[in-house]
């Protein structure tokens, strides 16, 4: 949603969505507000899964987990991973291609393994701080960043200009694994925050960042920190060689919406969406409880037949009173033959009418 | 003789006894009080501070927690001095929705508000607060939606349950001439004015505390000290604790403390098992400490489901006076349960304080769910049975 860029437009209906290819400015615009995760450049199509995205300071983090394929599937697919990577290098693509500064930070593989792909035009673009040759400095050369990789985060920020900008995390898991948790998840914020400082009016922060997190690697406590820190959150997964991708979107106000999408990574780096799961294999269902019956674990019967239930509806309740019953109760009823007491005294008993406690030793 | 007329307008509620020869209801009883000090301020005991009203069982200061189906399962409100902590839910919308009504109640009743986060700028949270609903307009509203409530359910007679009727109702209604606890409206925003026009202090952490020093491991950290030292600096100079006695009119200073214990102050405990498990505990002790010596009540939000040591949750319950947790739906499968469907999370009541009592002031309704309809925030008792009964009955 441009919300920086005018009114916001109407994000087109689900079937639409997932049935429409990258490009062109499909959607209608109209003042409804919707998941705002696309409609930013091209409008109506997954450009990329950025919140409303030129808000305040927003931090768009996308962890990208690459997981491995789900259990329980026959066959080879069980060596693919899902791999973020090339979902990453295709929106940075797109990034670039809306005109956007790109700031990648790479860790995890060379330089000329992440260009790889890119054309040149993409390439000359992009800014690459290269921390996978020489993480720690020691050749001296005066190139790198000082600091380590903390220093290297809060650099990259100082060096962007006012305008939007993408931040490209090539993998948090390596930094993760060097920093602290809580000292990466402050700079991540702080990265957003000074950039809004810097550009000086609501239009010009527009700083969306982009991180790699391979789930495996870490226990729930960095990704649940990571997750709750980040705007839109992507799980890659899929079955028989279709990826897909679970999105979600955590919006301040309003509930997050959960969406799932199959899409795939063509050669040149562009991004095919895919409407559906792929017909040849069953995909697995989630494992979803069923429909909870509130009827049912019960210790009485719920489902009346008719007969039952005409019994039922005559019943005159004891504590009802209709008048016949008030009448009945009222008029002496057919003497004591309806009810009676019967008493035989034993022995001990001393049955004087006068004093009937008389036998109480009180 | 007595002639002495110092006893003025205590005569008349201690039973005078007339003295010798008097020719008046001149008493030799004298009532001892603080007129001595010869200021204003002997009369400031019986003058009420806005925005708070004594608990009707022991006479504590209760201040309004912004919501007032939440005042009436804490037994009437939050206690001043003391600590409520929330529970936050997963997605962080309901909490931060609390958080909200909290502050704009301060702004309302004119209590000073001290606002610390450290992922939103203190002036930002205060921009997004939620407009008070004005009396006619709520009692509008909150009938037509008893209505739209009430037509599905008013041809099912409870025939064999009917003790069920007797039940309580949960729901409080806007009560028209109520001063304690006032209704918002979320979908729009507080008035500017009324912002400007109250007093606020904010807490950033990322702007405060730049430095990120190594610290043992069993100290606070970081923010968390220096959080400390600007809530006292706050309460001494304005006088919350009692120290200019010359100060004006007494007020109440509520803290709102948002995310604490996540990593953006600096606490590992959502991110390891083994960090630094004393930091929290050490923070909320001294908070407390704080608090019980000045006029204040705080609200803590925490991410108590991001926290990996579950001894730290305990510990953080204990420490703490009032705890409610919410649980919100969205994302698990109570959302297609349909005995949840009317309900958008569910609230706990995890502990409640004994304040100067022995007893607990526990309300009779355990199972508590909460829904956010476009304008209000109600809770309601929902118990399986009522469900059961509610939800078949319409279907046959």
């Amino acid at each position: 949603m441009g919300a920086g860029r005018g009114k916001p437009r109407a994000l087109p209906t689900r079937p639409q969505y997932r049935a429409s290819a990258e490009g062109g400015s499909g959607a209608d615009p109209g003042g409804e507000a919707g998941p705002a995760w696309s409609g930013v450049g091209g409008a109506g199509d997954v450009s990329r899964p950025r919140v409303s995205g030129r808000r305040t300071g927003a931090c768009g983090l996308l962890p990208l987990p690459p997981t491995t394929a789900p259990n329980g599937s026959s066959g080879p697919s069980h060596s693919v991973e899902w791999e973020g990577r090339s979902l990453l290098k295709a929106l940075i693509k797109k990034a670039a291609l809306g005109g956007e500064q790109v700031h990648i930070l790479g860790c995890e593989v060379s330089e000329e393994e992440f260009r790889a792909g890119f054309d040149s035009s993409i390439n000359s673009r992009l800014v690459y701080y290269d921390l996978f040759r020489d993480p720690l400095n020691w050749a001296q050369t005066g190139e790198a960043l000082p600091g380590g990789p903390l220093g290297a985060l809060q650099a990259m920020c100082k060096r962007t200009d006012p305008g939007p900008v993408t931040v490209a995390l090539d993998s948090l898991s390596w930094l993760l694994l060097r920093l602290p948790c809580a000292a990466l998840c402050q700079a991540l914020c702080a990265m957003s925050r000074q950039h809004a400082c810097r550009g000086g009016g609501p239009a010009a922060e527009q700083l969306c960042v982009l991180g790699l997190l391979h789930r495996e690697l870490h226990g729930p406590g960095p990704t649940g920190a990571l997750s709750s820190l980040a705007q839109t959150e992507v799980t890659l997964g899929g079955t028989a060689g279709q990826a897909s991708a679970h999105i979600l979107c955590r919006r301040p106000r309003q509930r997050p919406p959960l969406e799932t999408l199959w899409f795939s990574v063509l050669p040149d780096l562009s991004l095919d969406l895919q409407g559906g799961p792929p017909l040849e294999s069953q995909p697995h269902p989630d494992p979803h409880t069923p429909q909870v019956e509130p009827a049912s674990h019960l210790t009485f019967n719920l489902h009346l037949s008719k007969r039952e239930r005409e019994a039922k509806d005559s019943l005159t309740l004891p504590f009802q009173f209709s008048s016949e019953k008030q009448q009945a109760l009222l008029r002496p009823g057919p003497g004591p033959a309806t009810s009676r007491i019967f008493y035989e005294p034993d022995a001990f008993d001393d049955l004087d009418p006068e004093d009937p406690d008389g036998d109480l030793d009180v | 003789m007595a002639a002495a007329a110092t006893c003025g307008t205590g005569a008349g509620s201690t039973g005078s006894m007339v003295a010798a020869g008097g020719k008046n209801n001149v008493t030799s009883f004298q009532r001892r009080g603080p007129r001595a000090s010869g200021s204003d301020s002997s009369y400031s005991r019986l003058v009420s501070i806005a925005g708070t009203r004594p608990s009707v069982r022991n006479g504590q200061l209760l201040v309004s927690t912004g919501l007032p189906a939440l005042d009436q399962l804490l037994g009437g409100g939050l206690a001043v001095g003391t600590v409520l902590l929330i529970e936050e839910d997963k997605y962080n919308i309901y909490s931060s929705l609390l958080f909200k009504y909290f502050l704009a109640e301060g702004i309302i009743n004119g209590h000073t508000l001290l606002v610390a986060s450290a992922k939103e700028d203190p002036a930002d949270i205060l921009q997004e607060l939620p407009a008070p609903l004005l009396d006619d307009n709520v009692k509008k509203d909150f009938d037509e939606d008893a209505c739209n409530h009430k037509t599905a359910e008013s041809n099912i007679k409870m025939k064999i349950a009917w003790r069920y009727q007797l039940l309580p109702k949960m729901e409080a209604g806007p009560v028209s001439s109520s001063r304690f606890g006032h209704y918002y409206d979320a979908s729009k925003k507080m008035p500017q004015e009324l912002i400007e026009a109250s007093k606020w202090h904010g807490f950033f952490s990322p702007e405060k505390s730049s430095s990120t020093l190594n610290i043992e491991p069993c100290s606070l950290t970081h923010g968390y000290i220096k959080l400390l030292q600007f809530i006292q600096n706050i309460i001494y100079e304005e006088g919350f604790d009692g120290s200019n006695p010359q100060k004006k009119q007494k007020n109440i200073l509520r803290i709102g403390i948002q995310n604490l214990g996540s990593p953006l102050w600096g606490d590992d405990i959502c991110c390891t098992e083994n960090g630094n498990s004393h930091s929290l505990t050490k923070f909320l002790y001294v908070l407390r400490g704080l608090l019980r010596t000045s006029l204040s009540a705080c609200m803590i939000t925490m991410p108590t489901h991001l926290i990996q040591n579950k001894a730290i949750i305990s510990r953080v319950t204990n420490l703490s006076d009032t705890v409610v947790g919410l649980e919100s739906f969205i994302g698990s499968e109570r959302e297609t349960n349909p005995l949840y469907k009317d309900y958008h999370g569910l609230i706990h009541i995890r502990q409640i304080p004994r304040l100067n009592n022995l007893i607990y002031d526990v309300s009779d309704v355990k199972d508590l769910a909460f829904k956010l309809k476009k304008k209000l925030f109600t809770i309601e008792g929902h118990s399986r049975e009522q469900c059961i009964l509610v939800a078949l009955t319409p279907a046959q």
